[in-house]
């Protein structure tokens, strides 16, 4: 894990130099100026590498150690619940069905849009409390 | 996790045997709500696999007509106009990018030891906002004006609603849009899955050379494709409701030109690192020999997804209003990485016992001909050649040869490397071989020639051309060798076939014998979730390990700790069945 947050840092620097460089470099070009598409993208991608550092760091000192970065990790570390699966669901079906509907009304109407709303909602309902009462999809 | 769960719902055991036949409709119920990620993988494969033989059947359409001059076979040159449009779209976002998705589905999480991935419904979700945007935007094919006709990348002012009216550009718009949110939410969870599911001693710098390149690959999607949503929503915005964001009044050509290429450019490497990840599986294997500079192939995959990020503009040399040494040095840097690359993949081979099975010969199609591309990318690269050959047939035989060279040679190799792992049958060698050489020599007849073409001066894009601009040979060969390309589907197909009808289902875990990550430490196709058992992991290949001990690392049979031996049982992901795990009570 310590590996992922050292890319976040990469990530991070190298988007921030490189947008701090190419800032700079632009801004010195008379005829066109400074290219804000290409500085405030950079930028943006440094904080996502940092953001992914920042969080994985804050989240390993607060776990116990993963036996999955330890050299030495036996399976039988994570014996027992390792956690629940859903076994099937009709829910990503409809919602994105629902999602679908809306972007198609986008493109094509307001009133389709609506019908999408009107499937999404149910949809995005079902999909949160599917497994509310227990592991048996509702 | 959920340790208040208590009913049985995902009993590994009783899963693993649910392989019986079902009946047709219960099958189909299957695969729309299932959450397995190897189903959920079968689904990309298929829906990706279609929209290549669909974008194929519009680029061989575009070649018939270029055949000869004149418009044989499209009515306006806006029909050609439309299939260009929609062949670069569906082969880019609807069957490189999910073809990704893909094979890190169905083989991701097997590589690192987990049961499933971290969030099954999301993963489905992305599926179908993928499958939906893809109909949305190949529906305009079904509207009066026909579907978009404005280039894959859309650029302002032509992409606005003066320029290209009708129903076709909207449905392209938001459904690439939808279709993009897709990807994005794919890769959060496979970039949670990598992070959070690795089996215990499955170290990041163990995880195989695949494995990084989703991680590496997602990361590159979370930075840019919201860089498309934000530009595709913008243009939906000029187009439906009147906003004047992309009005060349505004600057608006340059503008989506720079927001269209920051994701654009990086696309590339989206649908090139997972595939460079799938040669990096094949050639050890086949070379029976370890991933030669494995660290080495790690920093180079960053290296290349970090550079990419800075080169978008080398897309825009042409506009003249671009900081051209800037964006020069770094497009020619990332060929250091990707050089670091082919050194380690030729280290890989260099003193192996090479073994020619189809994936090999499929991997070393693609060292060759993605070599050719990468070549001639350093060549566009330089601004001074590529003012020269900007938006000629060099162009295209460049990026034919890079994109094809990886997304199309990769997938085959991956193809009839992990066709076993997927469906417990292999493919036919003889067949496969056919397939090759149709393939590849269809290929490089229809791609060569255009790099001529383009010197020669002919512009892309053009639905016509004159019989004395001396194109016209240059064209025909190029024609006949893009229906040799096409025609070896046809023995692709029947392979797939047969093998399915006739061939007898693999017993072994690992039928290539030399296998090294995971998957090939569980059955073909494996269980439910995923793992009966698996072996210790005390290095990047733990499948070779357990099937050649002689070669494993110092110490790897003896016992140590809990629990002695080499292979464990999988952990169960319910309470009920712990009972019988030795520790309990």
């Amino acid at each position: 894990m310590k590996a992922m947050e050292r890319i976040g840092v990469l990530i991070g620097v190298f988007a921030m130099a490189v947008s701090i460089w190419y800032g700079i470099w632009t801004a010195s070009v008379e005829r066109d100026g400074i290219e804000w598409v290409g500085v405030i993208g950079l930028f943006m991608g440094s904080l996502l590498g940092f953001m992914i550092a920042f969080y994985l760091w804050r989240t390993r000192i607060k776990l116990p150690a993963d036996p999955s970065d330890n050299e030495a990790g036996e399976i039988d570390q994570i014996g027992g619940d390792y956690g629940f699966f859903s076994p099937y669901s009709w829910w990503p079906l409809w919602l994105a069905g629902g999602a679908a509907i809306i972007f198609l009304g986008l493109a094509i109407g307001w009133w389709v849009l609506f019908i999408g709303v009107f499937v999404s909602v149910p949809a995005l309902v079902g999909w949160t409390f599917e497994y509310w009462k227990g592991p048996n999809a509702l | 996790m959920s340790a208040t769960l208590e009913s049985g719902t995902m009993l590994r055991t009783e899963q693993a045997r649910a392989s019986h036949r079902l009946a047709p409709g219960a099958t189909v119920v299957k695969w729309i709500t299932t959450t397995d990620h190897k189903v959920i993988g079968n689904l990309y494969f298929i829906t990706s696999f279609i929209w290549f033989l669909l974008g194929g059947a519009m680029a061989l359409v575009i070649r018939a007509e270029l055949l000869s001059p004149g418009l044989q076979l499209v009515d306006t040159p806006d029909h050609f106009n439309q299939l260009f449009t929609m062949h670069g779209t569906i082969m880019l976002l609807m069957f490189a990018t999910p073809l990704f998705a893909g094979f890190a589905n169905a083989l991701m999480p097997l590589q690192i030891g987990a049961p499933d991935v971290s969030f099954p419904r999301l993963n489905m979700f992305a599926y179908w906002l993928y499958l939906f945007g893809g109909l949305i935007a190949a529906g305009g094919f079904l509207t009066p004006g026909g579907a978009a006709a404005f280039g894959w990348f859309a650029y302002a002012p032509l992409s606005d609603t003066a320029y290209s009216p009708g129903a076709g550009g909207d449905l392209w718009v938001f459904g690439l849009a939808l279709a993009g949110f897709g990807t994005i939410l794919g890769a959060v969870n496979f970039i949670t899955t990598i992070l959070t599911m690795r089996a215990p001693g499955m170290t990041m710098f163990r995880m195989p050379v695949f494995t990084w390149t989703v991680l590496i690959t997602s990361i590159l999607v979370l930075l840019i494709f919201p860089a498309l949503a934000a530009a595709l929503f913008a243009l939906g915005a000029d187009r439906r409701f009147g906003a004047h964001i992309f009005d060349p009044d505004n600057g608006g050509p340059m503008l989506w030109q720079h927001i269209f290429w920051f994701f654009g450019h990086p696309e590339v490497y989206v649908i090139a690192l997972p595939f460079f990840g799938i040669i990096s599986e094949v050639l050890p294997v086949f070379s029976r020999k370890p991933i030669f500079g494995y660290k080495t192939l790690v920093a180079a995959t960053i290296a290349i997804a970090a550079l990419s990020v800075s080169v978008w503009a080398h897309h825009m040399y042409g506009t003249g209003q671009i900081l051209l040494p800037f964006f020069a040095i770094m497009t020619m840097l990332i060929a250091v990485p990707t050089g670091v690359k082919y050194f380690n993949w030729i280290g890989t081979m260099w003193g192996g016992k090479i073994s020619f099975d189809t994936p090999m010969v499929w991997a070393i199609g693609f060292l060759t001909t993605f070599l050719f591309g990468g070549l001639t990318g350093v060549i566009l690269a330089s601004p001074a050649l590529d003012f020269q050959l900007t938006d000629s047939y060099f162009v295209v035989a460049h990026f034919h040869y890079v994109v094809f060279g990886t997304v199309v040679f990769a997938m085959f190799a991956g193809f009839y490397f992990w066709w076993p792992k997927f469906t417990g049958r292999m493919l036919n060698e003889r067949l496969g071989k056919v397939h090759f050489w149709m393939l590849f020599i269809g290929f490089h007849t229809t791609f060569l020639v255009q790099h001529l073409l383009g010197i020669w001066g002919m512009p892309r894009r053009y639905a016509d051309y004159l019989p004395e601009d001396g194109f016209t040979l240059g064209n025909q060969i190029s024609t006949i060798g893009a229906f040799l390309l096409g025609a070896s589907m046809i023995p692709f197909a029947y392979n797939v076939w047969t093998t399915w009808k006739n061939a007898p289902r693999v017993e072994s875990d690992d039928p290539w014998g030399y296998g090294a990550s995971l998957e090939w430490a569980t059955s073909c196709p494996p269980p439910r979730h995923n793992f009966d058992s698996i072996p210790k992991i005390r290095s990047e290949r733990p499948a070779f390990d357990l099937h050649h001990p002689e070669a494993a690392p110092h110490g790897y049979l003896a016992p140590t700790g809990v629990g002695a031996g080499a292979v464990k049982d999988a952990p169960d992901t319910t309470p009920e069945t712990k009972s019988t795990d030795d520790k309990e009570n």
